[in-house]
């Protein structure tokens, strides 16, 4: 196998955050990514929650989307299925999980995928004024945001920690949303959450995204980014390591040599 | 709005420098793309016809379809239609399209498509940020190879740009994160070259018809189109789950079927397996790669490597320049990168330089010859001696002016046309175009290309299904069970068994199964392939290896996401006589242009020269085998016959293979028949 990390079966200290995730001040949080790369506007200093100070821990998630960013092609095809699932319409702003891509640039750097993380320490719930984000205790404990409370302040978007931020803004309802894990998908017949499907990976042709119960490592920056390739990634040639042969190749070169290709 | 639609359509006049839009609603009995691209290019400019493509009053139409921006599989492509200065010998209402995600964001960006007429004083660029459109000067831009300038048009569109990071659009509330879409001319274009391409991303190309030089006509460099808008769908749970049924035709990257037939490179062209596109990664030590898909494109056929040369290129954009036998693939890659970045379309380019080096070769092309030239062919087979040539047709310096033009008029303006093609050391086959597949044996191809304007390009009809899978040596299906599989697919000549035999014999390829095969062909073509952005690497998908049965989507799939998507109740039948229609249409607008049955032939190899063989299923003997027809030429007599039964069939004359007026008159177009009528070329 090429190189990665496998999903983890393995249950992760669900009290454990990282000072990667946030900081907590004196009722002040600051996103620590936002300080560090001297983003003034998103590092903007935002008054907690006035009516109650924001707990520091909350029950865990109860599903988590990781994903192979080695893997996937940059066909969109998650981001339209969530805007559509959720929306009725299709859009790439309104997709709660979003894949960039630079076509001239080096792999494995010319793609990056973004997903909401339902953080172990949700910042996003933490800061919310309106208190319109909120862990869904009644669906596993996904990190949600209620469209029906919120007021379109983002708070939500300028704290969330992550880069590109998973907080979306929908500009058409003048409202943050988020992913729900697909919870809330009006336009599609299946159960979401914990225990049911999530659009994007039912959809993915790559199945480069996957659900998992447990959280992954909250640590490492790239805890959701695992290996989902097996040998049958590598014989259509596809390494992430010169070094690697793939079983297919070994076993043709001692046969005979490739046979020509097609125009 | 209805589904799938935006609603309007760009207009964009550059000598006048003004901005305008078209209702959608207007074109919508067309479908989508081409269609649209057609009936539009008809009521702006048909009157006019016939004048040149350099002319101002070309007009540059991008037409997305119904599907772009959506998840419908395969649906990524970008229609580009305009009078083509590479066709020959008449520059032809042409199309060409290519991949990546300009459609997508055109329709994010709130519209259909994009109609450009005129031409600027100046050099510039259009700009498309969701609903504010302005034309910008491409001062600094100009002059710039195809990816420079993709690259800095980026940055001006969204100042401060970070890639993976949120961008506010131009102050509308919306935001995005993706790099704006931008398609440019390269320097080859800016000179009117006629192998001037069109250029997406470092390898996506708009090969075939010379649109980059009508782009360099027009001083206008690139177009960019980024949004942050939606496209609507009439019915989102119907397409959810038809896009779910729909995975049952796609390979399973984790647990293919029947992996040990299947999982080998050998199969990359007919499985539909991921990869496969890119032909310059296939040595040990292989370049850390991924594969990079086209918007909502499950196939995924191109790269993206470790060392970023040939991402994205495919097919013949990794193979048009060729080296010295043995050349290392990393020199390959660059080499076919230069192409990329000059601006040349691939299938132009592929048969100059090869014809070139035969001139120089017969003493012909060279210093002190009859063609001067001071190309380095000392140096031939290295980048040097490529980068020199591109250089030279690029910037139309030495032999390259004249090089610029094309191998068609290149060769007759020496007087050599002739006596070359008809011999095949040229091998235009078609309109200017070089031959694809050989035309005596695989004739969806040769008559599809004959009864178009241009080489049809389209591997899913034929040539991916039976003659790579054949070619395999393992082929999954008998010949017979796979014309069996194909001819249920082809709704609605489904009762004739005998549409996929390529043989010689009375049911073969000058058959009334023929003339029904091409005529589906013609008919996909226009509306699914042109209308619906669909890629001939995907579509039609008559039979597959990825379900137990084999049995393909076609044509079950088409109608099930259109009806999804617009919200209609059509089926695919109605869909395939719009399709006709379409034709119809582009078919009088060649006609208006001086197209006469007469021009649809042949050169002379085609009808002298003995196939080497290729190989394709056929009834032999009164048995379906695969065989390659190894010796078969055309015959002369048989081909004009099969002319005039495939003129009737479609409702035309087959005195001269104009439309006639109750064709035209039947399929809603009496205004056609009423310009050909005036001008006398009613059939």
């Amino acid at each position: 196998m090429s190189g990665g990390k496998k999903p983890s079966g393995e249950g992760v200290n669900a009290k454990k955050y990282s000072r990667r995730d946030f900081l907590v001040t004196g009722g002040t949080v600051v996103a620590v990514d936002a300080l560090m790369t001297n983003n003034l506007a998103a590092a903007a200093v935002v008054p907690a929650a006035a009516a109650a100070p924001a707990p520091t821990s909350y029950p865990v998630s109860k599903g988590y989307l990781v994903y192979d960013s080695k893997k996937c092609a940059g066909c969109t095809t998650c981001m339209l299925a969530c805007s559509l699932t959720h929306h009725g319409v299709e859009s790439l702003s309104l997709a709660r999980i979003q894949i960039m891509q630079d076509s001239f640039g080096k792999f494995p750097n010319d793609l990056k995928v973004a997903p909401c993380r339902q953080c172990v320490t949700p910042v996003c719930v933490q800061n919310c004024p309106a208190g319109a984000a909120f862990v869904d205790a009644a669906n596993g404990n996904i990190r949600r945001i209620d469209s029906n409370k919120c007021v379109g302040c983002r708070t939500c978007i300028r704290m969330c920690p992550q880069q590109p931020h998973r907080t979306v803004w929908n500009k058409f309802a003048k409202r943050a949303q988020k992913c729900d894990l697909c919870i809330d998908t009006p336009y599609w017949n299946e159960k979401g959450g914990p225990g049911g499907k999530q659009a994007c990976v039912e959809t993915c042709p790559m199945k480069a995204l996957r659900f998992v119960s447990e959280a992954p490592d909250q640590k490492e920056t790239d805890g959701y980014d695992v290996n989902l390739r097996n040998d049958n990634w590598l014989n259509l040639g596809l390494v992430d390591d010169s070094r690697i042969v793939p079983p297919i190749m070994a076993a043709q070169a001692k046969k005979k040599p490739a046979r020509r290709s097609a125009r | 709005m209805k589904g799938g639609y935006t609603g309007k359509i760009l207009r964009v006049n550059l000598t006048s420098k003004s901005i305008s839009r078209i209702e959608t609603e207007k074109y919508m009995e067309f479908g989508g793309g081409h269609g649209i691209g057609s009936a539009i290019f008809f009521d702006l400019v048909a009157e006019q016809l016939p004048f040149d493509a350099f002319d101002p009053r070309n007009l540059i139409i991008i037409v997305a379809s119904p599907f772009a921006g959506t998840m419908m599989p395969g649906s990524g492509r970008c229609e580009v239609q305009g009078l083509g200065p590479m066709l020959y010998p008449i520059e032809w209402f042409g199309h060409s399209n290519f991949g990546g995600r300009f459609t997508a964001q055109l329709k994010f960006a709130g519209w259909d498509g994009i109609v450009v007429e005129g031409s600027s004083s100046d050099p510039v660029w259009i700009n498309i940020i969701d609903d504010k459109v302005t034309i910008e000067s491409a001062r600094g831009i100009w002059g710039m190879d195809t990816w420079d300038t993709q690259q800095e048009i980026s940055r001006r569109v969204i100042p401060g740009l970070k890639y993976g990071e949120w961008s506010e659009l131009a102050g509308d509330d919306g935001f995005t994160t993706q790099i704006p879409a931008v398609v440019c001319c390269g320097p080859a274009g800016e000179k009117k070259s006629r192998l001037g391409a069109l250029l997406h991303g470092p390898g996506s190309q708009a090969a075939l018809c010379g649109f980059g030089g009508v782009f360099g006509s027009k001083n206008l460099k690139a177009i960019s189109a980024i949004g942050s808008g939606t496209v609507p769908i009439a019915d989102p749970k119907a397409f959810m789950e038809a896009r779910l049924w729909y995975r049952q035709f796609q390979w399973d990257v984790d647990n293919p079927r029947e992996v040990e037939r299947f999982n080998t490179r050998a199969w990359s062209h007919n499985s539909g397996r991921p990869s496969g596109g890119n032909t310059l990664n296939g040595q040990l030590p292989l370049v850390p790669a991924r594969v990079a898909a086209c918007a909502s494109c499950p196939r995924a056929c191109r790269l993206r490597l470790a060392t970023a040369d040939s991402n994205e290129s495919v097919c013949a954009g990794t193979m048009a320049v060729r080296l010295e036998r043995g050349a290392p693939l990393k020199l390959s890659r660059q080499a076919n990168d230069l192409m990329q970045k000059y601006g040349l379309g691939h299938w132009q380019f592929m048969p100059l330089q090869v014809y070139v080096q035969n001139l120089y070769k017969r003493g012909i092309l060279g210093k002190g010859k009859k063609i001067e030239s001071n190309l380095p062919f000392e140096l031939m087979g290295t980048i040097a001696y490529v980068d020199t040539l591109m250089k030279q047709i690029s910037n139309r310096e030495g032999v390259g002016n004249d090089l610029a033009e094309g191998c068609a008029r290149f060769a007759e303006k020496y007087g050599l046309y002739e006596e070359d093609v008809n011999s095949g050391v040229l091998n235009l086959a078609y309109w200017g175009t070089r031959d694809h597949y050989d035309p005596r044996i695989q004739v969806e191809w040769a008559f599809g290309s004959l009864f178009g304007e241009r080489d049809l390009m389209l591997h899913s009809f034929a040539n991916h299904n039976f003659h790579w899978m054949a070619n395999s040596g393992d082929p999954y299906l008998t010949a017979e069970e796979a014309a069996r599989l194909y001819s249920e697919a082809l709704v609605p000549y489904n009762d004739d068994p005998y549409l996929a035999d390529f043989g010689d014999g009375p049911t073969g390829i000058y058959s009334d199964s023929k003339v029904k095969l091409i005529a589906w062909v013609k008919h996909y073509e226009k509306f699914w392939i042109g209308g619906g952005g669909f890629c001939g690497w995907r579509w039609p998908q008559t039979f597959t290896n990825n379900t137990a049965d084999r049995r393909g989507a076609t044509p079950h799939a088409e109608q099930r996401f259109w009806n999804a998507v617009t919200g209609d109740n059509r089926t695919f039948v109605d869909h395939m006589s719009v399709g006709h229609r379409i034709y119809t249409l582009d078919r009088s607008i060649w006609v208006l242009q001086g197209r006469h049955r007469d021009m649809e032939v042949f050169p002379d190899y085609i009808y002298d020269r003995k196939s080497p063989g290729h190989i394709m299923p056929m009834i032999v003997d009164g048995k379906w085998t695969y065989a390659r027809g190894e010796g078969r030429t055309l015959d002369r007599a048989k081909v004009e016959d099969f002319k005039t039964r495939f003129y009737k069939f479609e409702g035309y004359n087959p005195d001269n293979g104009y439309p006639t007026r109750a064709t035209l008159e039947k399929m809603g177009l009496k205004k056609v028949a009423d310009l050909l009528q005036k001008r006398g070329r009613l059939g």
